[in-house]
């Protein structure tokens, strides 16, 4: 089995009184695609935002690259891990949104330089040559001087993954990456995903797209109200699920 | 018409209105974009702070906070610190048009900062730029274009409100104007008057709007 890129144990989160999650584990391998299934407001974006921080979890570890990225319990940290080390292991971490969130007011090209050279001091020069070379990956070289504005919804989605490359992360986080997406357009940005599965990028995709999780995902993961309820080959939870609530989400939706 | 002295007092006047209105505006989007940030930031000290302050200036007169700056501070360095503390008419202005400015600017600047998707913030965030990064280069350059029209309605706000700088003995546009005609019995010299103000708020209202379409082209 390779490295453990992530592992999350007794993982719960309350928004107020309401429990999101409530008391996840997993464990994710480096080049493993792991997509993550379920209805709405089953905890899948939840998860994905408390591994690099837009949320905190309320208790239970998260560690990431094997060291020890959250430990706490009733929203206080047990163990207290110096802003900058959990800055190191947030970087290690991209994502990518359902609403891409593209910065409105850059280029493609700007989008993709920006983390790079404020965060990491890169040179202009280099974060436009790597810029350069990640927006080629995606297909988009030629509109790499448009505003967000002016590109369709899969083109701002492959904009937004190339931004999200362009700081060396270990692991992509996708939250929804095609929900937003008009039909016609969901392909091509799945293909980038793919491509990037190929080249033995470890990710978490949280998706509706079940064709996608069956033919790229090495283990689908079926959350509901807040737990993992199911989790297993693709063709295992997909096609041949064993808990009721697996069984009537997916007969529902296929 | 206007002989010579008459144009240069005219013209004195009209200099005084536009440099007070421009200190302010210029001072005030500065200051009122680092209150605006103390206003909406998680230090609760920074919070109170820039909010009495917006509080105070926002809720009295402009009129009465010129009189406490040039009347009421130096007697009040008097009592306090036993000396007298000169304060010159024209520091007063500045002083008083920059601080009530800044306080509308900051409530102006919270609102379009506030107003910016919070997606923008997280997308920044995951990127792992720091907070100070965020704001600087992504969230604040986006609310320009929200926010150059209230920088422009306070600029010809300012420039109308200038007439207060007459009650500090600083002959502005619209006090040149009363002397001349009260002296000469003529009313045409508020027609001039009008005019001028007209002119100016005009510059400024085209100017901002020529702005906004070139900050904004990326829309």
């Amino acid at each position: 089995m390779n490295k453990e890129m992530i592992k999350v144990k007794g993982v719960h989160k309350y928004f107020g009184d309401l429990e999101v999650l409530k008391g996840v584990d997993f464990t994710v391998h480096e080049n493993e695609v792991v997509c993550v299934l379920g209805a709405s407001g089953s905890g899948k974006s939840t998860l994905l935002r408390c591994l690099n921080h837009l949320e905190r979890i309320t208790s239970g570890e998260i560690y990431i690259d094997g060291e020890l990225a959250d430990k706490r319990q009733d929203d206080v940290d047990v163990i207290k891990i110096s802003p900058e080390h959990s800055q190191e292991l947030c970087m290690e971490l991209g994502m990518v949104f359902q609403r891409f969130n593209l910065f409105p007011h850059l280029t493609a090209l700007e989008n993709v330089m920006k983390a790079p050279m404020l965060v990491k001091k890169t040179s202009v020069a280099d974060a436009k040559a790597d810029a350069e070379k990640l927006l080629e990956a995606v297909g988009l070289a030629d509109k790499k001087d448009e505003y967000p504005s002016r590109l369709s919804g899969g083109q701002q989605q492959r904009v937004a993954i190339a931004r999200a490359l362009a700081m060396k992360p270990k692991i992509m986080l996708f939250d929804e990456p095609t929900s937003a997406l008009d039909p016609e357009l969901v392909g091509e940005v799945l293909e980038v995903m793919k491509n990037l599965a190929k080249e033995g990028m470890t990710m978490i995709v949280v998706t509706h797209e079940v064709g996608f999780a069956r033919e790229v995902g090495d283990r689908v993961i079926f959350m509901d109200n807040g737990v993992i309820c199911e989790e297993g080959k693709p063709s295992q939870v997909i096609d041949n699920p064993q808990e009721e609530r697996t069984k009537a989400f997916f007969s529902k939706i296929l | 018409m206007l002989n010579n002295v008459q144009m240069q007092v005219i013209l004195k006047g009209t200099g005084y209105t536009i440099i007070i209105a421009s200190v302010a505006v210029i001072l005030g989007v500065i200051f009122g974009m680092l209150v605006a940030l103390g206003r909406i930031s998680t230090n609760k000290v920074l919070n109170k702070i820039t909010w009495v302050y917006v509080w105070f200036f926002r809720g009295t007169p402009l009129l009465l906070q010129l009189f406490m700056i040039f009347y009421a501070m130096p007697l009040i360095m008097k009592d306090v610190f036993g000396r007298t503390f000169p304060m010159n008419p024209l520091m007063a202005c500045f002083l008083a048009f920059t601080l009530n400015s800044t306080a509308y600017l900051a409530e102006f600047f919270r609102a379009g900062i506030e107003s910016i998707d919070k997606g923008q913030l997280e997308a920044a965030k995951a990127l792992g730029m720091s907070y100070n990064q965020a704001m600087f280069n992504i969230i604040i350059p986006q609310s320009f274009k929200r926010l150059l029209p209230s920088v422009g309605n306070e600029f010809i706000m300012l420039i109308k409100d200038t007439s207060l700088a007459s009650t500090v003995a600083i002959s502005d546009l619209l006090r040149t104007t009363k002397t001349m005609s009260s002296s000469s019995g003529k009313w045409i010299y508020y027609v001039y008057a009008a005019c001028i103000y007209l002119v100016i708020t005009t510059f400024i209202q085209v100017g901002f709007e020529k702005l906004e379409k070139k900050v904004g082209a990326y829309e």
